[in-house]
């Protein structure tokens, strides 16, 4: 038995992702659609879109490149559909050069999907250079740190923009970052400095250090990766790819779960052996 | 040499630094234009750190096919990778829509990306099993909490034990926050020392001597 | 500047129906007597509005306070108007009607030290704009509060003030305070290490296991991979410079000990710059050991800024060189668990130092020794024994101490509050609190 457990516990690695793989596609197969709980910092999210007036600005910065895509897409997607379908005035950005053309392709399917019209209801403004000098640069004057859009377009025309000169005229601004530039960035060179509200989502990997930012109030609402996007559906009635992938996600966490027990139960039978 | 690469940074460095510890107390117009002007500043310094990272790339990668070192056609596929990327990307004016640029984006960077970053879930299974074991006291507590937190983040966590969500999202709030917060003041603080140093010259790593003090 | 638009619904003050506080008696009696006369609901007096209006100091100009009292707050429906025009004589412009139980000074979260004590019974409000149009510096606006009571209207004088910029923000007098005097204990604890070098450093496991980490390379003939991390040194803004300048000085004292055991060290780079400070870092320790020879210039070496660019190139060297001892050393996103996980998989020893919270799990599942948050900064002054370092470490630990000392007293204090109905003690942690 002994024996047994220590060459257990020295499994090779690739077994462990061959299990990785099935767990993860089976349940995209078959589906359970298993419900969703609504944490407090999606909820909180969700509420102040809805307390928002008509027309009020809301600024989106998706921070993320291809790599988080499959987390913070629909994300994206959800938001978006919540912002039009509240009638509010989108200004969409990115300070990730590499999520451009991704997020360009979210915001005008999201503007298609809701009937909105570009540069009256929504703007992509496309990159920002700079980094956190980018968040600075649009705090001091919006009009100056894009003076065009992605379509290059004069943004000072722009009539979804109108009264909007930096970010103390956002109402709120949602930063969906996988890493820097953020939502701490956005915090800390935006909020800190113009006095808005701001509000975000970001990869379930970074998820836990923003919880000390919610519950101060620093930050209102947080979507923590798939698991934050599926709720955000739910919240919508809108089941999208974030729903689809929870169960998946459900099977992949009890696999770790289960590898952890195992591991652990083949390290007391094999006499505490490395 | 002296004045050029120790004096000068050192007095520039000290006389920035200061004032832009000020600028965060001043709320003047002026102040708020110099820290305007200081940003834009730095994206154009820091643009130019591509042209050395590039350089120092097909350097490296061009010294190899030279030599014809072990894997230098590795370094052929980068040359020719990145002049197709830059080549197309001009060509499209930097536009993704419908032209190559574009499809080299979406069927060549975002595949390689969700590749890596899927990698995760893989290398988090394999190193749980390796790592999580109960061999001190300290690591059976951090891994009952990452047993918990997995399975209180999961529908089929909650469908099976009801009431482990609300304990999920406790260890989050609640330990989690605390301990975040431990050490985001450490760092804070161990990060203001570090610019006082800087500031004052005491810290010269970043000049590139290695003689700090 | 054109005539701002008359309030709807409101008398035209040319018209005389803005009052003079010399003629508060007489309009009250009239008041009266025609109350009692006429028999109907009593006249508008403005008696019972007084207040102030005021530049707000420690602003970036733009805008002015107002603080007012009426007896209103009792009345159902009772709303106060503020009404604002950029003439004495101009017509006033309305800029925001409040219900009259709103907008407490005792509510506004300002400091003591700039609001003072507050009348219970005193309102406040900032005014930066007028018709969606910024209040302009050096501009002087007049302002009048108006007490609306159903169909009942009550007016104050007229106040003015000019909105002009300021050159401190005394809201953050306290946040100025404590730099001062943090930056203080830092220089101060410098010039003491520097004096007393004998300064007690507490054993960091993670450190110690640096010789080992390089004798086991020197034993083997396998090199040492040290990366910096994604942190970048241009000032970009987030909080990686800290933690990359922390790796490029351990690098320093790691380059020294590899060059004295012969062992080879290879540096690979996301950061064009963080690489050209490593070069000169590891060339200078090379020098400083008397091995300048054995120093190669490839040793430093760029790969890629994209993140899994640079992660897959890296996870290549490690599977193909198999290094001895891998160093993980400053800030790390998501790559962190694909490098350390690979390198795991070699079977080298593993060593990482980060202050990106979020990544320590998977640095300690996967490493052999991690060092936590600022144990990175501590690592070079243990290394090194620099005094200038050392005594960064003692200013940091009185920084904490006394951060310490004010979270258990303040927590203490607003319990003891809290429990005793006392308020006092709120005031006492304002110090701590982040104003702007």
């Amino acid at each position: 038995m002994r024996e047994f457990a220590v060459r257990l516990l020295q499994l090779d690695r690739r077994f462990i992702f061959v299990l990785m793989s099935v767990v993860t596609v089976l349940p995209l197969l078959y589906p359970l659609g298993l419900p969703v709980r609504i944490s407090p910092e999606t909820r909180q999210l969700y509420d102040t879109l809805e307390r928002l007036p008509e027309r009020s600005v809301v600024l989106l910065s998706l921070d993320f490149d291809p790599a988080s895509k499959p987390e913070l897409y629909p994300m994206t997607v959800s938001l978006l559909r919540h912002a039009f379908a509240r009638n509010l005035r989108v200004v969409a950005l990115t300070l990730w050069p590499a999520g451009t053309s991704m997020a360009e392709s979210a915001v005008t399917h999201g503007a298609e999907e809701a009937g909105k019209r570009d540069g009256t209801d929504y703007v992509f403004l496309g990159y920002g250079p700079g980094e956190a000098n980018a968040i600075i640069n649009i705090g001091q004057s919006l009009t100056n740190a894009f003076p065009t859009d992605y379509a290059g377009r004069k943004t000072e025309a722009l009539p979804v923009l109108e009264g909007v000169r930096s970010l103390r005229d956002i109402d709120y601004a949602l930063s969906l970052s996988a890493g820097f530039p953020g939502l701490d960035t956005w915090y800390v060179y935006g909020k800190e400095k113009y006095g808005f509200e701001l509000g975000g989502g970001c990869t379930a990997v970074s998820a836990p250090k923003f919880y000390p930012l919610l519950q101060t109030g620093q930050i209102t609402g947080l979507l923590g990766g798939l698991r934050g996007a599926a709720e955000y559906e739910t919240l919508l009635n809108q089941a999208g790819k974030a729903t689809a992938g929870m169960d998946a996600q459900s099977a992949t966490h009890f696999l770790i779960i289960g590898l952890i027990i195992v591991c652990n139960v083949c390290y007391l039978l094999s006499g505490r052996k490395e | 040499m002296h004045f050029w690469q120790q004096s000068l940074p050192l007095l520039i460095t000290c006389v920035f630094g200061l004032a832009l510890v000020l600028q965060y107390y001043v709320p003047h117009p002026a102040s708020e234009n110099f820290l305007q002007e200081i940003s834009l500043w730095s994206q154009i310094i820091a643009g130019f750190a591509i042209v050395l990272g590039v350089g120092s790339l097909l350097s490296a990668h061009y010294q190899k096919i030279a030599r014809q070192e072990a894997g230098w056609g590795y370094s052929a596929v980068l040359f020719v990778s990145l002049l197709t990327v830059f080549g197309a990307g001009l060509w499209a004016e930097g536009k993704a829509e419908g032209t190559f640029f574009g499809w080299l984006y979406d069927y060549v960077l975002v595949a390689l990306q969700g590749t890596m970053f899927s990698l995760l879930a893989f290398f988090v299974a394999s190193a749980a099993y390796r790592a999580f074991r109960a061999r001190t006291l300290e690591a059976t507590i951090l891994l009952s909490a990452a047993v918990l937190v997995m399975a209180g983040r999961v529908p089929l966590g909650e469908s099976l034990l009801p009431g482990i969500g609300a304990l999920a999202d406790w260890i989050m709030t609640v330990p989690n926050t605390a301990a975040q917060r431990g050490i985001l003041i450490g760092v804070s603080l161990g990060a203001i020392a570090t610019s006082i140093k800087i500031i004052f010259g005491i810290e010269r790593a970043y000049l590139g001597r290695g003689d700090g003090a | 500047m054109a005539p701002l638009p008359s309030v709807s619904g409101f008398p035209d003050p040319s018209a005389g129906s803005r009052h003079r506080s010399g003629r508060l008696g007489w309009l009250l009696l009239l008041g009266l007597v025609f109350a009692l006369v006429v028999g109907t609901k009593a006249l508008a007096s403005d008696s019972r509005l007084t207040g102030e209006a005021f530049d707000m100091p420690g602003d970036g100009g733009g805008s002015i306070g107002l603080r007012w009292q009426g007896n209103f707050e009792e009345m159902a429906e009772a709303h106060y108007q503020i009404v604002l025009s950029d003439r004495e004589q101009g017509v006033f412009q309305p800029v925001v009607t409040l219900p009259a139980n709103t907008h407490y000074e005792k509510n506004r979260v300002a400091p003591w030290w700039m609001s003072g004590t507050p009348h219970p019974q005193a309102h406040f409000l900032q005014v930066s704009t007028v018709a969606e149009s910024p209040l302009l510096n050096g501009r002087r606006y007049f302002v009048k509060i108006l007490a609306l009571i159903g169909d009942e209207r009550f007016e104050s004088r007229v106040f003015s003030a000019v909105p002009q910029p300021n050159w401190f923000q005394w809201a953050k007098l306290n946040n100025f305070l404590f730099m001062l005097a943090f930056s203080a204990s830092v220089l101060l604890s410098i010039r003491s290490a520097r004096t007393k070098p004998t300064l007690f450093l507490r054993r960091i496991p993670g450190i110690d296991a640096v010789e080992e980490a390089i004798g086991r390379a020197a034993e083997t003939g396998r090199p040492i991979v040290y990366l910096t991390g994604s942190g970048e040194l241009t000032g970009r803004g987030d909080a990686s410079n800290m933690s990359t300048i922390a790796a490029t000085v351990l690098l320093g004292e790691v380059a020294k000990r590899s060059a004295v055991s012969g062992t080879a060290i290879k540096v690979p780079h996301r950061s064009p710059i963080v690489m050209a400070i490593a070069q000169d870092m590891v060339k200078d320790a090379y020098r400083t050991a008397g091995r300048p020879d054995g120093h190669a210039d490839e040793s430093n070496f760029f790969i890629a800024a994209d993140q899994f660019a640079y992660t897959a190139a890296v996870d290549g060297i490690m599977l193909r060189e198999r290094p001895a001892a891998n160093f993980f050393i400053g800030y790390y996103y998501a790559e962190s668990l694909l490098l350390a996980e690979t390198g795991a998989a070699t079977g080298a020893m593993q060593i990482a130092g980060t202050d990106a919270e979020h990544q320590l799990p998977f640095f300690i599942a996967t490493c052999d020794y991690t060092l936590i948050g600022e144990e990175l900064y501590a690592a070079s002054a243990y290394l090194s024994r620099d005094p200038a370092l050392v005594g960064t470490l003692r200013g940091q630990d009185l920084g904490k101490g006394f951060l310490l000392v004010g979270l258990v007293a303040g927590t203490g204090l607003l319990t003891l509050g809290d429990m005793t109905g006392v308020t006092i003690w709120e005031t006492a942690v304002q110090i701590f609190h982040d104003f702007r």
